[in-house]
């Protein structure tokens, strides 16, 4: 890509610094700045790459997912506009919408069964060992998690991180379709005043 | 407000839905500011779900998306293809006198395309009048499909040309070393038709339709198949 791509930022110090602003590097995208990619890349790819490991579960198709996703962005960048929230909600969107489809598309029964789906209920964060979110990050999504009910909690769990469509949330837990629909949307609602999300 | 499809943002936004039920969410949100407004908070809840399970990612990653990156041409600003866009549906209509007008306009917005895709006016003068011919045919049928983010599949055909010209909009890049593969498909069987060139803004011309009932597009190992190895993620009735 030639030399006006930047140096790798230094992943252990990412934490530390500022984050740069994502929707100035998706409007500079937007205009074929590929250095603007890269710093994208960098800021964007551990959340994504997590989310899609997490709902794709397989680390060769997730490595194909989270590729998909980020050359989408590359190719979309002028769709991008910031009313509509924040660069990396917009693409977040992207990455679990996209990891979604790959495991309903390929209906990769084996290891999606019963037993796999209640096992991501207990653990939301421990499967993977090299975590980059921060703790702070973590904690207090889990302290949020934590004032769900548990029908809530089980339900967003599922259906987020597992990827399952409400149908099966419902039945795996065998609840009531209707149920489900409101149990998402409530367990969100409450996420979103725990977490302080304003928009 | 319908209280049931309001109901469902929760799970529109965990994509907790099935597609049919995202297409009526999205008409209802077009709607529905409140509902709008709602989505954009809980996907920003999302997201830190989504922060909160970051991991570092494989080295090699990154080379292939920077690599991959510098071969895929960006799209253009909304703005120019906005008359085109319809959201995550799926239409066909026969063309009939009045509607054959309008869909003349359609041609030429296609042409204003195509020139932005390809940057040669001949192409798309040569495009213009593949498409002009086949909508002046009697039994012209125009089908559309389209994916949340924007990509469609737009299908001009008619028997009686007996041709058919597919027109990609915005369609996401297949999977690294793969292809879009077109079919004819018949009672009997798929028969190949031609892979789509790359690029979101690809067109690519099926003469020879047989007895095809539809139009399929498959994913496929770079180069194609002799048959299709993958379900279609797209099928188009030529009727």
């Amino acid at each position: 890509m030639g030399d006006r791509v930047r140096r790798p930022r230094d992943a252990g110090r990412e934490a530390q610094e500022p984050e740069p602003d994502g929707a100035e590097l998706l409007q500079r995208v937007a205009r074929g700045d590929e250095a603007a990619f890269v710093e994208l890349y960098d800021l964007l790819i551990g959340p994504l790459f997590g989310v899609i490991r997490r709902v794709v579960r397989d680390p060769a198709q997730s490595e194909e997912v989270a590729q998909e996703v980020m050359v989408e962005l590359w190719r979309s960048a002028a769709r991008y506009s910031p009313e509509r929230g924040s660069a990396m909600t917009w693409a977040m969107t992207v990455a679990h919408r996209r990891a979604v489809d790959r495991v309903r598309s390929a209906q990769a029964a084996a290891d999606r069964e019963e037993n796999v789906g209640r096992r991501q209920l207990s653990r939301p964060f421990d499967e993977v060992s090299e975590q980059v979110a921060t703790r702070l990050e973590q904690e207090q999504v889990r302290r949020c998690l934590g004032t769900l009910t548990e029908l809530q909690r089980e339900s967003v769990v599922l259906a987020y991180y597992g990827g399952r469509s409400y149908r099966e949330v419902g039945e795996l837990l065998d609840t009531p379709l209707g149920t489900i629909k409101t149990r998402l949307r409530d367990g969100l609602i409450r996420l979103r005043d725990c977490l302080g999300v304003a928009s | 407000m319908n209280a049931d499809v309001h109901a469902l943002t929760g799970a529109y936004v965990l994509d907790a839905v099935s597609d049919a039920e995202r297409a009526e969410f999205e008409r209802h949100l077009r709607e529905c500011e409140a509902c709008a407004q709602e989505v954009r908070e809980l996907r920003e809840t999302a997201t830190r779900l989504g922060r909160a399970a970051a991991v570092v990612p494989p080295p090699e990653l990154r080379a292939a998306v920077l690599e991959r990156v510098g071969q895929v041409r960006q799209d253009p600003p909304q703005a120019a293809v906005v008359p085109l866009r319809r959201r995550n549906t799926a239409w066909a209509t026969r063309v009939t006198g009045a509607a054959a007008a309008v869909l003349l306009v359609v041609a030429s917005v296609l042409g204003v395309l195509l020139v932005q895709a390809r940057g040669s006016v001949d192409d798309a003068e040569a495009r213009a009048a593949a498409i002009a011919t086949i909508l002046s045919a009697d039994d012209a049928r125009i089908s559309n499909q389209g994916d949340e983010e924007g990509g469609q599949m737009t299908v001009l055909s008619s028997r009686s040309v007996d041709r058919a010209l597919l027109l990609a909009d915005n369609l996401p890049a297949p999977p690294a070393g793969h292809d879009y593969q077109a079919w004819t498909i018949d009672d009997q069987a798929a028969h190949p038709a031609g892979l789509l060139p790359e690029g979101g803004d690809a067109v690519l011309e099926v003469d020879d339709l047989g007895g095809a009932r539809m139009v399929g597009i498959t994913i496929e190992p770079d180069g194609g198949s002799a048959e299709p190895s993958t379900a279609p993620i797209m099928e188009f009735d030529l009727a």
